[in-house]
């Protein structure tokens, strides 16, 4: 009996709001769902995955490391493609966006990772394919791919908290950023330890900046308007708070912020290295889900 | 060609739900799903509040934000203003349904369709019958169309929208104190056109630039 009064009241009164409440809709601050909740969740990783492979392939390109770019490849279309796909409401019919570039963020999204894939794979197999003019049409499609999720989501006007100024410089820095780590862990475990070391001194610039663009962000949004304040008051004292604090405060800024100080100079460490990596991950990861789940619109009346 | 638009007069309008209901059983929308929802407010402090009613419905925009969301074209506007779902080209990326400022999109999934009106009862006679009649697909979105198959039936039969019923949106029929005027922006002559101009129609949060097609005059 229990059972059903639950399914009653889930049917009737569903997680999403949509409920038969028809009176409360819209009246207050209301939080965006449909890109994080439920089935959402595939494309805050998709997302992700799509930055970060991008972000590994574009810092590569600097090394002309070739294992760096399959890793890249392979995480921005396997990781990245097939969690985009199972997201899709209808996958099969996802080949429709590519007849239409003119339309919206998300059909040239499409369109770049598509030639990121091509391009990207011509560059693997082809031996001295690291020519100048080659890096450079790879690494303009590498940044249009790390800021392609942010992007889709800053067009839309009525969420505050994704249409700030800041979103797209934060999605590129935290891109190469983390591309950056992941290379420099690549290299800790197999290549020459000078290079690592040398590397570190971008970890150290990357990681400041990134720092510098999620401070920017929250003050930006907070100051934008009634609901963007709302939006960092939800990441900062809402439900949200425990994320935010732990993964974007701790995993994110504090443990890098410590990892980089005791690394400072180029005192690198294999094992720090790889810890600064996944604290990094982690508070990316963190970062991405309260901005997505933490926007809000405007109440109607 | 007209361009369809609707005018709601707050000062009017009882808060009855009878468009809400009357949308619903047009177009045999599960639980939970609204095409046309009666918000209620209030503003000001005690004790010079006022409460605030405001029927809301998709608005039609001229310049959607919805249409420029849409990787795919599905979601479009036709010639006559009304913002439409094919729901053949729609992959259910949801991203009309973010970008949406008035937030009146639904997300049709497999969960949304298999809800009942008496849960654990089965579907009734009707609810199937409605899945015959008005089929959504599964995997799309679904929104508020100005109930268009009764605008263009009626219209290949010579009934003008807004003044006959079998050619006007359900949601304007059903209303008992005639609070949705429907009509043709376009028209200068029309009751919508000179509503709008004599009680100054404003439309809901312009700030968005979205053009829409609702009205409301007080």
């Amino acid at each position: 009996m229990s059972n059903k009064i639950h399914e009653l009241v889930q049917t009737m009164f569903p997680p999403d709001g949509s409920g038969l409440k028809p009176y409360e809709w819209m009246v207050s601050p209301t939080r965006q769902r449909q890109w994080i909740d439920d089935k959402g969740i595939f494309l805050w990783l998709a997302f992700f995955f799509s930055e970060i492979g991008a972000g590994l392939y574009f810092v590569s390109l600097f090394y002309e490391y070739k294992a760096g770019l399959i890793l890249g490849w392979l995480i921005t279309l396997v990781l990245g493609g097939v969690i985009h796909m199972l997201y899709l409401g209808n996958p099969f019919r996802a080949w429709r966006m590519i007849m239409k570039p003119s339309t919206s963020e998300l059909s040239r999204g499409i369109w770049i990772i598509g030639i990121f894939a091509a391009l990207g794979l011509l560059q693997i197999v082809t031996a001295g394919s690291f020519n100048i003019v080659f890096n450079c049409i790879m690494g303009i499609l590498c940044l249009l791919i790390i800021s392609h999720g942010f992007a889709t989501m800053n067009v839309i006007r009525a969420l505050p908290a994704w249409s700030s100024t800041m979103v797209l410089p934060l999605s590129v820095i935290s891109g190469i950023w983390i591309g950056h780590q992941i290379l420099q862990f690549m290299f800790a475990v197999s290549g020459p330890q000078t290079l690592v070391s040398g590397m570190e001194i971008w970890a150290e610039a990357f990681f400041f900046a990134y720092f510098l663009c999620i401070l920017l962000y929250a003050w930006g949004t907070y100051h934008s308007n009634e609901i963007g304040k709302e939006s960092i008051i939800l990441q900062v004292k809402g439900e949200l708070s425990k994320i935010s604090l732990a993964g974007v405060g701790g995993f994110g800024i504090a443990l890098p912020l410590i990892l980089t100080l005791i690394m400072w100079g180029g005192d690198t460490n294999s094992f720090l290295i790889f810890l600064r990596l996944a604290s990094v991950l982690a508070g990316d990861l963190a970062l991405r889900y309260v901005i997505m789940k933490s926007a809000m619109y405007k109440p109607l009346i | 060609m007209p361009r369809w638009g609707m005018v709601i007069d707050v000062k009017r309008c009882i808060a009855c739900w009878s468009c809400t209901i009357a949308c619903k059983e047009e177009h045999f929308l599960p639980p939970g799903v609204f095409f046309n929802r009666v918000l209620i407010g209030e503003t000001g402090k005690f004790p010079s509040s006022s409460k605030l009613i405001y029927p809301i419905l998709c608005n039609h925009c001229s310049d959607a934000a919805c249409v420029e969301a849409c990787p795919t074209g599905a979601t479009y506007v036709r010639e006559d203003g009304i913002v439409a779902v094919d729901d053949e080209k729609c992959v259910g990326c949801r991203a009309c349904l973010v970008s949406c400022p008035y937030q009146q999109r639904t997300y049709y999934d497999q969960k949304v369709k298999d809800r009942e009106y008496f849960p654990g009862q089965g579907k009734t006679e009707m609810e199937l019958i409605g899945e015959k009649l008005y089929p959504l697909k599964v995997g799309t979105v679904i929104k508020c169309n100005f109930c268009a198959e009764r605008v263009d039936d009626g219209m290949k039969k010579g009934l003008k929208p807004g003044e006959d019923e079998d050619a006007t949106p359900a949601c304007a029929n059903a209303c008992p104190v005639n609070a949705r005027i429907f009509g043709d922006l376009d028209d200068p002559d029309s009751e919508i056109s000179r509503l709008i101009m004599e009680k100054k129609g404003k439309q809901l949060r312009k700030e968005f630039g979205t053009e829409p097609a609702v009205y409301y005059i007080d």
